[in-house]
């Protein structure tokens, strides 16, 4: 089996003492800092992007991968012990992690988070695997025209995909496009919106808005209301689940693994809906939905399975076929970039070491976090107990610090604070930053090929749906459609509230 | 805004002062960057010109503010809720402190000496410190100094980042 060979490579790459150590720490500090209530992934990575960059690029993103199930699994932590979800994916979370805790089970309810994460991590890495071969080999028949259509039918199923109103992630998603332009025109050298500043003709820097736009924002937005923080006190109780607690558990940890590998691979924020379909899931098929929100373990290791096997799957849109299917994976990109590599399909062909490294990387992750989490919960209970009026300052010299050694220049760091405020501005608008920053992200990616596929059509918009030539293309543009309709569609649109509020 | 309960429009008024703000801002965003945008030749569709796509996104973004602000007009939503100045001013203001000491700024007549982490980490986290409306001024003095030594050793160090210390002091 070609699979297992090249998952052999990838764990002679991944332990190696030098990688294991590196996953190790991503996987501690990132953690470290996703436990900190109100810094979700997104935020934790962009703080910890800098520490990075002193590595070389496998080491750099084995970390990068473990701070991200540190992150992930942080937020988890929160969700249970705190009532407060770190991000969108640990929201159902709290609903009966927190009441487990709060009936002297917090110690269940994380050990089977952190169970099933493993197992739904072990189960991700395998689908990785597997289809990382196939699809890459499918990507390499792309063309500009295809790629295209497929980043437009990504950013429709972002729009779909994110919370709150479908005309608001319209809105970002095009102001992430807007704010991709700016910088110098790859073909003509000539400078656009750069407003005559020098550091503005590489462009926007993506550290720059992301630390912004979700580390600051998120600070000036918790500064505003004193904080109200429920920590579980008393008792974690044991960690490990008893036979009767298994049991229940198993089932749903096995639905959720399936639900969330599947919905993590979709283009948009398919990551964010694994959880909440799983947890309705066991609801409509409990025997009793009625202890749902009252402590239900299966509303623990369901939800906490899908998140993780979908945070797991969202990669194999980025490794394969090198388009970000979410704000995380973009920021993984803007990693890799800096790094020198460029996501997509050559990354297997010409780093494998690298590919299957990281491939491998993430089972060890998910091992690294069984035996992080589990004895030193007792640690995190402790830092939850930092107060904010400590906690936000630190936050705010990591992103300096991190921010300076981006360049070195201290300009950026002001830029940051410039896209802290205009973060800030945005949630107080109620809109949601994170399609902003994928468009961001895939609207450089998406103006290179709209480029070549114009200039090899000879400047006809016909190349894209051409269903003689290019049926692939035109498949994913009425995908796209497809979704958009079926949003914007009443009844449909309802349920969705539905599935969001919940 | 919920594009699906659909209400009986009675009279003009406006539901959601949010998104009405939302779209303004977004239409002011708009004409900001085809403002910007405007002298930049757009091409053809053969060669795309550098001024194409940045004046599409802008119409673009431009009509999606208008439908918004429009829909606040019809559609119940939330109202804009109060700001935090106090953490706009000191944690953005510590944090420009910090872009100003770390290695020396001059504008016009203005002229800051570079003062290194040593100085720009304490002055970013007392400054940016008094946001908190609980704050503990001896402790958050304690907290600066010890937490930018942390910092010093772990990103100079640890992870040697070239970032200066303290030029005028040390000379690194």
């Amino acid at each position: 089996m070609e699979m297992f060979s090249h998952l052999a490579l990838g764990f002679g790459v991944a332990l190696t003492l030098k990688n294991i150590a590196l996953c190790f720490a991503g996987c501690l500090v990132g953690t470290l800092i996703g436990v900190l209530p109100g810094v979700g992934p997104i935020a934790t990575i962009s703080i910890l992007l800098p520490i990075t960059f002193g590595l070389e690029p496998t080491g750099a993103l084995i970390m990068l991968a473990g701070i991200y199930y540190g992150a992930q699994y942080g937020g988890s932590t929160t969700a249970i012990l705190v009532n407060i979800p770190g991000e969108a994916t640990s929201v159902v979370t709290t609903l009966d992690g927190h009441q487990m805790a709060r009936q002297g089970r917090a110690g269940i309810a994380l050990g089977t988070a952190a169970i099933g994460s493993f197992f739904a991590g072990c189960v991700a890495t395998l689908i990785i695997a597997a289809l990382g071969l196939p699809l890459t080999r499918m990507a390499l028949l792309f063309g500009p025209a295809e790629y295209f259509s497929l980043m437009v039918m990504g950013l429709c199923f972002a729009v779909v995909l994110a919370r709150g109103s479908i005309l608001k992630a319209f809105c970002m998603i095009m102001l992430g496009l807007l704010f991709s332009t700016v910088g110098t025109d790859l073909e003509t050298g000539q400078e656009r919106l750069t407003f005559g500043v020098a550091s503005l003709s590489d462009g926007i820097d993506f550290s720059v808005m992301a630390m912004g736009v979700f580390g600051f924002a998120e600070v000036l937005r918790n500064l505003e209301s004193p904080e109200a923080r429920d920590v579980v006190k008393g008792r974690i109780g044991r960690l490990l689940p008893g036979w009767a607690d298994m049991k229940q558990a198993a089932a749903p940890v096995l639905r959720g693994t399936a639900i969330g590998g599947i919905l993590g691979i979709l283009p948009g924020n398919g990551a964010v809906l694994g959880p909440f379909a799983s947890y309705t899931m066991e609801k409509k098929i409990a025997k009793d939905p009625s202890r749902f929100g009252k402590g239900a373990i299966e509303g623990v290791a369901g939800p906490e399975s899908a998140n993780n096997a979908g945070a797991q799957t969202a990669f194999i849109p980025l490794l394969t076929l090198g388009i970000p299917p979410n704000a995380v994976m973009a920021l993984m990109v803007g990693a890799m970039t800096i790094h020198g590599i460029i996501p997509g399909p050559q990354v297997m062909t010409r780093n494998p070491e690298l590919f299957w490294g990281m491939v491998a990387s993430m089972w060890v992750g998910n091992l690294m976090l069984l035996v992080i989490n589990l004895p030193l919960v007792g640690m995190w209970v402790k830092l939850l107990q930092v107060p904010y009026r400590l906690m936000f300052p630190a936050i705010l010299i990591f992103c300096c610090i991190g921010i300076y050694s981006v360049n070195n220049q201290p300009l950026d760091v002001a830029f940051t604070a410039l896209f802290g405020l205009f973060g800030y501005l945005l949630i107080k608008l109620g809109f949601e930053p994170a399609p902003l920053l994928l468009g961001f992200v895939l609207g450089k990616l998406m103006e290179e090929k709209l480029r070549q596929a114009l200039i090899l059509s000879r400047g006809s918009f016909y190349t894209f749906i051409d269903y003689q030539n290019r049926p692939i293309s035109l498949a994913l543009l009425i995908v796209a459609v497809l979704i958009l309709v079926i949003a914007l569609l009443p009844s449909v649109s309802k349920k969705r509230d539905e599935v969001f509020t919940e | 805004m919920n594009l699906n309960r659909i209400e009986q429009a009675r009279g003009l008024r406006i539901r959601s002062t949010q998104d009405l703000a939302g779209g303004v801002f977004m239409v002011a965003l708009a004409l900001g960057a085809f403002f910007f945008a405007w002298d930049l030749p757009a091409g053809t569709l053969r060669q795309l010109g550098p001024g194409m796509l940045p004046k599409a996104f802008a119409v673009i973004c431009g009509g999606l503010g208008v439908m918004l602000a429009l829909a606040s007009l019809r559609y119940e939503g939330e109202a804009l809720s109060g700001w935090s100045w106090k953490g706009i001013f000191f944690a953005l203001g510590g944090t420009c402190l910090f872009a100003l000491t770390i290695r020396g700024f001059e504008i016009g007549p203005v002229r800051v000496p570079a003062l290194g982490l040593m100085v720009a980490g304490p002055l970013l986290i007392l400054f940016s410190g008094l946001a908190a409306d609980d704050r503990k001024l001896r402790e958050l003095a304690i907290f600066a100094v010890a937490m930018s030594a942390a910092c010093i050793l772990l990103f100079k160090y640890a992870l040697s980042l070239p970032i200066p210390l303290a030029p005028w002091l040390l000379g690194i």
